[in-house]
């Protein structure tokens, strides 16, 4: 076996290839951004839940040395983030810190100062900020467009959920709610935008999907798509945070383009929490039929979301209240109904696990209550229930991967789940969980494609083309591994150019788990389109059947012979050190042998200096062979054990043990990164972070207040990685972006409703609800062995 | 959040520092006024955030960090400890004169913040620690989305609207174990110098929470000889990162159940630290005991004064107080 | 707006330049130095993001100080790590054991890391857990960086080790 053909790149633990840069600090985030003549911008916001702007001047701060451009909202007219919301609000503002004005200066304190001195007077109008308050009847109407505050009130319906529930032996109800949240990734929101030129806009920041803002700016400055230029640098972090574009990446853009400069408008501080648009609190009822036998006959879910200010953009993701309980059971029947109401709050919409994590957390509670009440372990009560490889779902869902019952045995031998689940002692608690994720979305968008291009230089170094964004995820990495793999080359040998719609194809993004099916599948196939344009020029120079060449090492050669045979020792250096005879295809000829083996520089080289004069360049496209959502899903199971200190209300996660399907792990190293994050942030969600809240203000805005937790919280992770070899997927891969975190959610959750012997009614259970749903109970018992 | 403007000195020496505190606060007045003339910092790490969020808006700040007479901690002839204001925390925490003779100071002194903030926090820094509220310490501009409080502005409280003070809470740590260890506060001023025992520098107002005057700096803590039993323990929603939820200090002579002389302190649960009393001469009666114990815990509920909802509910600080007491109580016995 | 002049000794390099009374290190480092390794975040000491060492390789929140305490002092920050071109181990441990994934912490927990083993090179769980807090990590949820910080006496001994070897042949 010869040294230079190099193992499978895919499955190998492959440190990322951005590693080196991002630990020596040389990696570039876009607030170290500072083009030639860069103004800071800086936002005036709303002091008012609910008010009319009845006088707006700027003259005094137009006035200020310094100042270079103010707006208001006659300069935004026409320009809205999502459906209807005006970037800057010019009459009547619902919410505090919605954008009413702002300015562009030299520096920052003058910017500040320039915000003191616009003047601004209101109209204080009645407001709600409860879901409650917002529907009782006669309510202050936060929209007067939307009667009765109710944006959108959907139900879909799949199979036959009223027959299940009337024929089914037992129905079980939970009611829970979930609180607000952040997402609280370490890069503060900011955009860099330069709109100096009128028909160029170039736009810096930190985002989940470039091309979906490119089409986002070019409708509201009505520009054709390609005059604006998305510049993704690295990312610090999304978590579902940053698929949109929000208000103050408009004004960005309308601030330099009156003053004919580029502009910063950076999050400060608190503002960071106005800004992003995560959860809000959502109300949930569950409803589920089963038998006494475990069977599980349907689900109904009913929701009621917060949408703050604004609701739109909410209802449109409102399926995931319910969709995904039919991915991992087979069920007779599933209906899923989401209010989505207006109050005077911050505009909500997603966080990392969607809305799934929080509903995972109450089915998979409810789940473990319905197999204590039928007498059965509710892993049996899972496995029983589990959908298997083949399945059909109730949209017309195809599963022809799934590993689901493979994660949920191994989760249960891992865990030792047997000795432990009813035999812990008391106030500790195990809890099962499973959950499927889709990866994908086509229909959801205008379109789903991926494309990519893999050039193959003269020197033959491979580089590969993407459109979509890293961040933090290591799809750049991933992208890397699977054209090495197709290639035969080192990871670390292909150069990857990303982030800049400017230069590379399209690809709608890194959300709804796109990255590792879509784009992976692209790459794939422009790697393949490389390695064709190769073997042929290889077949042609070597004489062989293009069917007779392997690809190893940096080298195409003749299957059965020395990949190294014929190599010189200028071969794989620097171009312009090579000699006119070892790169002339004809020379190795002359010298009497018959070459079986060749370089990709020799190809490359040699293919443009033929007389075709052919440049080496693979192109690759791929999208959901599906009309509508996705063509595959991945699979989890998760164990975690928790201990509670019944006199603080204080849950310590002891551990959390995780098997994923994932398909094909192409990185493990990087897989079991997104586990240990997500099984984090599920923690974070389901037992500490909140957005503690009075009249339409967030209490606890920062970083020392909202509480994530730290090192000494984490719990340890084991992890087990299912491969199912999904037929879609690039080489059998799909998804492990956000399936694990839903999974999470669920895990922990019924290992504290178990640990307490109660449901939880509200997510997060901070130390002090534990407390006092413990307290609560104590109570109630008392009462009943009283009576 | 940009700094407000503001001139920085940094004085060579104490004298010089003290003169200059007495040129820049002459003619002010107590309260807003003075802290709108000049701030001491140290460290800085509450100042600067402070600053930040503008609730202080110091015309000078004067820096103290380096002063030379300031760095000490010494031995005194008696065996007390006087440890100078500007000390790091993390320097005291390695200290062994700390560490061996004050063990529940230590304690207290690694339950502050974090690692990065003790690299550079001090001991004054931290005992003249700021008081917080959720309702003020934000952003300046997240401050205009309601009316203002007495802390900034106008004459009411969020926290508890009906209410003719400031409730803003004491959440530093160090003081908790520095009252259960007697020790004094040595303050100087271009006039000249008082001693004050740290269990009288507090008041209950979350306004002038200090008895700390115009033209005045705290130099040095002096910490009397102890032999006895000391305990400090911290409750946090996160460790090793956030201001507590509840914190108590607690003390006592004897060993096992025997104790003639027991001093409780909490923390964070109001707007200065709660000294207990009756608890304390019930367990000095009864000794260590788990009854009598108990009999102090329940014995907690009338002193701790009024406990708000701010940072926490009323109920759960206050079962976290009794919580942490029981569980220092018992912690004590089982000392020796 | 008063304008000091003030010199701080940067990764060995020597600046002079001039500070207003509202500059924190933070904006010294990023603005008049030009070094945008250490990131700027919640500038009020929660996140960590902006961490550097001081001279006694301690972990320093450089948002929450005032630049002007700095003047005459020498600091570390995340450029200053590697030397003669190779990484230093804590760099490449967090780059080997995937410690790293979006990497706008990555700064400011290596540092603290750093801080953390100039103290203990060898550290317990306790340590780790406490040098580290005061830093957030959304992405990893600290469990791959603690191990690479468990693993950065190996990778110290490893290098030692071969450069020993080297000398030796």
């Amino acid at each position: 076996m010869n040294k230079n053909i190099n193992p499978a790149a895919i499955g190998t633990r492959q440190p990322r290839l951005d590693g080196a840069v991002k630990v020596s600090g040389r990696a570039l985030f876009t607030d170290d951004v500072r083009p030639a003549g860069m103004l800071h911008g800086k936002i005036l916001r709303s002091r008012h839940k609910h008010a009319r702007i009845v006088r707006l001047d700027t003259s005094k701060a137009e006035a200020l040395p310094g100042v270079k451009a103010v707006i208001t909202a006659a300069d935004a007219k026409g320009i809205y983030a999502t459906q209807n919301e005006p970037v800057i609000c010019g009459t009547v503002t619902r919410y505090i810190g919605e954008e009413l004005a702002a300015v562009a200066a030299i520096d920052e304190a003058t910017a500040a100062r320039a915000l003191e001195l616009i003047e601004i007077e209101y109209e204080v109008l009645p407001s709600v900020t409860t879901i409650k308050d917002s529907l009782k009847p006669g309510a202050p109407q936060v929209d007067p467009g939307i009667p009765g505050n109710i944006v959108s009130d959907n139900v879909d319906e799949y199979g036959e959920t009223d027959k299940a529930f009337a024929e089914a032996d037992f129905v079980f109800e939970d009611k829970f709610v979930t609180r607000p949240t952040h997402n609280l990734f370490a890069e503060y929101h900011v955009c860099v935008a330069d709109f100096s030129r009128p028909d160029k806009l170039e736009i810096w920041t930190p985002t989940q999907t470039a091309y979906l803002f490119q089409h986002s700016f070019a409708r509201a400055f009505k520009l054709s798509l390609n005059q604006v230029r998305i510049v993704h640098l690295h990312t610090g972090g999304a978590f579902s945070g940053r698929g949109s574009v929000r208000p103050h990446h408009y004004i960005a853009a309308l601030l330099s383009r009156k003053a004919r400069r580029p502009v910063k408008v950076f999050a400060s501080g608190d503002e960071e929490f106005l800004v992003c648009r995560t959860l809000g609190d959502n109300e949930y009822r569950l409803r589920t039929a089963v038998d006494k036998d475990g069977t599980v006959r349907a689900i109904d879910v009913e929701a009621t979301l917060d949408g703050g200010g604004q609701g739109h953009a909410l209802g449109y993701f409102g399926w995931m209240v319910g969709l995904c309980m039919s991915w991992i059971m087979d069920l007779q029947g599933i209906r899923f109904r989401r209010r989505v109401v207006l109050t005077n709050q911050r505009p909500n919409f997603l966080g990392h696990g969607g809305m799934m994590i929080g509903t995972n957390a109450g089915l998979m509670q409810q789940l473990q209550r319905i197999a204590a009440e039928l007498g059965m372990d509710p892993m049996d009560l899972l496995l029983k229930n589990a959908i298997e490889a083949g399945h059909h779902g109730m949209t017309g869902e195809h599963f022809a991967s799934c590993g689901l019952k493979e994660c949920l045995e191994k989760v249960r031998e891992a865990s030792g789940w047997n000795d432990k689940y009813g035999k812990l002692p008391k106030w500790h608690g195990i809890g099962v969980s499973m959950g499927s994720m889709a990866a994908g979305a086509r229909g959801a968008f205008k379109h789903d494609t991926s494309a990519a291009m893999v050039k193959v230089g003269e020197d033959g170094l491979v580089t590969v083309y993407t459109g979509i964004p890293d961040m933090g995820q290591g799809t750049h990495t991933t992208m890397a591994m699977i054209a090495a793999e197709v290639l035969g080359i080192q990871p670390s040998a292909v150069r990857l150019i990303a982030g800049d719609t400017d230069s590379t194809p399209v690809d709608v993004g890194a959300f709804a788990q796109r990255g590792t099916i879509m784009t992976g599948n692209a790459v794939k196939n422009a790697a393949m389109d490389a390695r064709a344009q190769l073997a042929r020029n290889a077949a042609d120079l070597l004489g062989v059947p293009e069917a007779d060449l392997e690809f190893a090492g940096g080298r195409i050669f003749v299957r059965g012979t020395d990949p190294d045979a014929g190599q010189t020792a200028n071969e794989g250096v620097a171009p312009g050190t090579r000699s006119a005879k070892a790169s002339d295809p004809k020379a190795a000829a002359t010298s009497g042998e018959k070459p079986t083996s060749v370089s990709f520089a020799k190809i490359a080289y040699g293919s443009l200096h033929s007389k075709e004069g052919r440049f080496v360049m693979g192109r690759g496209f791929y999208t959901t062979p599906v009309d509508y959502g996705t063509a595959a899903w991945s699979f989890g199971a998760q164990v975690a054990e928790v201990k509670v200190d019944p006199e603080t209300g204080e849950v310590k996660v002891l551990k959390v043990w995780v098997a994923h399907d994932c398909g094909r792990a192409i990185n493990p190293l990087a897989i079991e990164g997104q586990i240990d994050g997500q099984v984090y942030s599920a923690m974070s969600q389901v037992l500490y972070e909140e957005c503690e809240t009075d009249e339409g203000q967030y209490l606890n805005p920062s970083r020392l207040e909202y509480k994530m937790p730290r090192t000494y919280e984490m719990p340890e992770v084991e992890y087990i990685l299912v491969e199912t070899n999904d037929p879609y997927g690039p080489f059998g891969a799909k998804e492990v972006g956000e399936g694990p975190i839903v999974v999470a959610g669920g895990a922990i959750a019924a290992a504290v409703s178990n640990a307490m012997g109660t449901f939880l009614p509200e997510i997060p259970m901070t130390s002090y609800k534990v407390w006092r749903e413990i307290t609560r109970n104590a109570k109630r018992k008392k009462g009943r062995k009283a009576a | 959040m940009l700094l407000p403007q503001h001139t920085y000195h940094r004085p060579d020496s104490l004298a010089e520092c003290l003169d200059k505190l007495a040129h820049l606060d002459a003619g002010s007045v107590e309260g807003a006024d003075r802290l709108a003339r000049v701030q001491v910092i140290a460290g800085g790490t509450d100042v600067i955030f402070n600053m930040r969020l503008r609730l202080f808006q110091p015309e000078n700040l004067v820096s103290i960090r380096s002063l030379p007479e300031l760095q000490q901690v010494e031995t005194l002839a008696d065996g007390s400890l006087r440890i100078g204001a500007a000390c790091r925390l993390i320097d005291l925490a390695d200290n062994p004169l700390v560490c061996d003779r004050y063990p529940a100071l230590k304690s207290a002194i690694d339950a502050v913040a974090s690692v990065h903030i003790r690299n550079i926090g001090t001991l004054g820094g931290n005992i003249c620690l700021e008081t917080r509220c959720w309702y003020t310490n934000n952003s300046e501009e997240w401050r205009k989305g309601r009316a203002g409080c007495f802390k900034t502005d106008c004459e009411q409280c969020h926290v508890i609207p009906s209410s003719h003070t400031c409730h803003a809470i004491n959440n530093a740590d160090t003081p908790l174990a520095l009252i259960a260890l007697d020790a004094v506060l040595t303050i100087q001023s271009a006039g000249g110098q008082r001693e004050v025992p740290i269990a009288d520098f507090y008041r209950p107002d979350g306004i002038e929470h200090m008895d700390l005057r115009a033209g005045e700096l705290l130099t040095h803590v002096t910490i009397p000889p102890c032999t006895d039993r000391t305990v400090f323990i911290k409750f946090t929603p996160r460790r090793g990162m956030d201001f507590s939820l509840g914190a108590v200090a607690a003390r006592c002579d004897g060993t096992g159940q025997d104790a003639k002389k027991v001093s409780i302190v909490i923390g964070s649960i109001s707007t200065a630290p709660v000294v207990l009393d009756a608890p304390c001469r019930l367990l000095e009666k009864q000794g260590l005991s788990d009854r009598a114990i108990a009999g102090a815990v329940a014995a907690i509920r009338d002193e701790m004064g009024e406990v708000t909802n701010l940072y926490g509910r009323a109920t759960y600080k206050k079962q976290i107080a009794k919580t942490l007491v029981r569980r220092a109580l018992v912690a004590l016995r089982e000392q020796r | 707006m008063a304008k000091h002049i003030m010199s701080i000794d940067v990764n060995g390099d020597r600046h002079e330049f001039a500070v207003d009374d509202t500059d924190t290190l933070l904006d010294v480092i990023r603005n008049q130095i030009g070094l945008t390794g250490t990131k700027r975040g919640c500038t009020t000491g929660s996140c960590g993001v902006c961490t550097i060492n001081n001279d006694k390789g301690e972990s320093i929140l450089s948002c929450l100080t005032h630049a002007l305490e700095w003047d005459g002092e020498s600091i570390t920050t995340i450029e200053g790590l590697e030397a003669d071109g190779e990484l230093d181990a804590i760099q490449a441990a967090f780059v080997e054991f995937g410690a790293v994934q979006c990497g706008f912490c990555t700064p400011g927990v290596i540092m603290s890391a750093k801080a953390l083993l100039n103290k203990y090179p060898e550290p317990t769980e306790e340590q780790i857990n406490e040098g580290l807090a005061g830093v957030l990590c959304r992405c990893t949820g600290h469990i791959k960086v603690k191990e690479a910080i468990r693993n950065d006496f190996l990778i110290r001994r490893e290098r030692i080790r071969r450069a020993l070897a080297g000398n030796a042949s």
